[in-house]
């Protein structure tokens, strides 16, 4: 921009850009800070322990950090291609109108609490609910099939409607960034068209990609209704041990687990910020900067 | 894009609807079961249907819930398009687009539980007690990421010459702004506040760590199954909150429709 920023701009805009830095990025601070703290029977004392962390990674919180690793990653995994169909679906073969209406109707479910969304679902997988009825009046079920809830397989679905929308998103936005001439000249140069998926189109939708495992991922790392809700008593994952923690006033347990979970995620978005260019996966909403 | 295997163009149309339309059925499927169980008796006496309903009006915690929800959901949906809206401007006008991108995206990549934690460790630390200014902060925050994205958009179809345009003719900054920049992402702005006031309205695990003795609606219907499990009456609730949420929703699609148009 050719335009100079007088000192009043740069003091209307600044001040509550310090501001929300302190908000957002204080509280994450404060947490790493407290997680080194040493419990009291009531609260906390300041000081400087590894206690916290030796017991989330011991015993049966280990294993729970790790099957909530294993949980996050395959029900990433299992979102992946889901949501890049759609997206791909969504850039390439539905016109401009309809592919807003499309993202918008993708958008709408995730607005509505998924707290809510996840009792539906356990209501739909119970056993008077309407799948069992309909496996059981079909006769492909003699009695009530149990594995549709309180199992894995209820907490994967729940996981998945939750969290795969937002993972259409930015594949979506990388894939409708990318030149359509690309993709012509490729044409043009012979090759046929998984050819031209393999070698342009999916490399120029990584950032998208990237993005949408980080958010999938953060998603199940943060997820407390679902297994609680969906995986039954006994199931849990790191967002539970972390609520947990809170309910007996473990603060620096808690914060040591969210800790973790923080640095993992964060350290994920740093390797994407030094990847890719913002720009390139923003290119639409930025391209005018 | 060209036709890419063998077979008729409808073929390649009817899989990409179908493949739209399977994705869309697990997504929407779930709006419609609190309805119907919230339509059940209550009791084996109670009577069923609307009369669920009409319990919900009585119960004075619920009511106190949902003056908080719209209260935290006003001033949600005032502060976070208005922070979005600086950080937005501040991207164009400093030089630093990723640093300030970054910070506002943030909390998009923080898992729920753990920024909940978090701001409940804040504000402890800082002898803050749980309030509605807490829940609003931790609520903003959590839609701040969307409004951004929003009005960057908005922002995206706004060719800043207008401004060089303005300044020729003498107008400082300010007055640009208002009278040039403003009225043209003004529907932005509202989809951003819309956008902010469902998901604060919607918010449930991070509120539930910052909220004290108060409840949103959203977290009292966490807090009643997690005490007493789900009834009837609860999910006259849900759908209430679905009801309204789609209500929000459809106003938002107006707003778009019209940026769309105009």
């Amino acid at each position: 921009m050719a335009r100079r920023t007088g000192p009043g701009q740069a003091l209307v805009l600044g001040l509550p850009l310090v501001a929300l830095t302190v908000l957002i990025v204080g509280p994450l601070l404060a947490t790493v800070v407290v997680s080194f703290w040493e419990k009291q029977a009531l609260g906390m004392r300041p000081g400087f322990t590894l206690k916290s962390y030796a017991l989330f990674f011991e015993g049966v919180r280990l294993a729970v950090l790790l099957k909530t690793l294993w949980v996050a990653a395959s029900a990433t995994a299992l979102m992946l291609p889901m949501a890049y169909a759609a997206a791909w679906a969504v850039a390439f073969r539905l016109p401009g109108r309809q592919a807003r209406v499309v993202l918008f109707l993708f958008a709408v479910p995730f607005l509505v609490n998924y707290v809510v969304r996840t009792f539906a679902w356990s209501d739909i997988l119970s056993r008077t609910g309407p799948v069992n009825r309909a496996l059981q009046a079909s006769g492909l079920a003699g009695g009530p099939a149990d594995w549709l809830l309180y199992s894995d397989f209820a907490v994967y679905l729940g996981l998945i409607t939750a969290y795969m929308p937002f993972m259409i998103f930015p594949i979506w936005l990388a894939l409708a960034g990318i030149d359509r001439r690309y993709l012509e000249a490729s044409w043009m140069l012979g090759e046929p068209p998984l050819a031209t998926f393999r070698r342009v189109t999916l490399p120029l939708s990584i950032p998208g990609v990237v993005a949408a495992v980080i958010f999938g991922l953060v998603g199940c790392f943060g997820e407390v209704a679902v297994p609680l809700i969906l995986g039954g008593t006994g199931y849990q994952l790191v967002g539970n041990a972390i609520t947990s923690a809170l309910d007996v006033l473990n603060f620096p347990l808690a914060a040591a687990m969210s800790s973790v979970a923080i640095l993992v995620m964060l350290g994920l978005l740093v390797v994407w910020y030094c990847f890719f260019d913002l720009r390139l996966f923003l290119g639409k909403i930025m391209g005018r900067l | 894009m060209r036709q890419t295997g063998g077979g008729p163009r409808w073929v390649g149309t009817a899989l990409v609807w179908l493949l739209l339309l399977i994705v869309l059925a697990f997504l929407y499927g779930p709006l419609i079961p609190p309805l119907l169980r919230s339509l059940e008796p209550a009791g084996p006496e109670g009577a069923g249907g609307l009369a669920n309903y009409a319990a919900l009006a009585g119960d004075e915690r619920l009511l106190r819930a949902l003056w908080t929800s719209l209260l935290s959901g006003v001033v949600v949906a005032l502060v976070a398009p208005a922070l979005a809206l600086v950080a937005a401007q501040a991207v164009r006008i400093f030089r630093l687009p990723r640093l300030i991108t970054g910070l506002v995206l943030l909390p998009l990549f923080v898992p729920g539980v753990a920024m909940g934690v978090a701001s409940a460790l804040g504000f402890r630390l800082l002898g803050v007690q749980p309030s509605l200014p807490t829940i609003v902060t931790v609520q903003v925050i959590w839609a701040l990421p969307f409004a951004f994205l929003v009005i960057m958009t908005a922002m995206a179809g706004f060719d800043p010459v207008f401004l060089e345009a303005a300044h020729m003719s003498g107008a400082g900054p300010w007055r640009a702004f208002l009278e040039v920049e403003l009225p043209m992402i003004r529907d932005g702005l509202q989809g951003a506040a819309l956008f902010s006031l469902i998901l604060s309205f919607n918010e449930t695990i991070r509120t539930a760590l910052v909220q004290g003795g108060r409840n949103t609606v959203a977290t009292y219907i966490w807090s009643q199954y997690l005490q007493v499990g789900l009834s009837p009456a609860l999910f006259a609730l849900m759908s209430v909150l679905i009801a309204a949420t789609l209500g929000l929703v459809a106003a938002l699609a107006v707003v778009e429709r019209r940026s769309v148009a105009g």
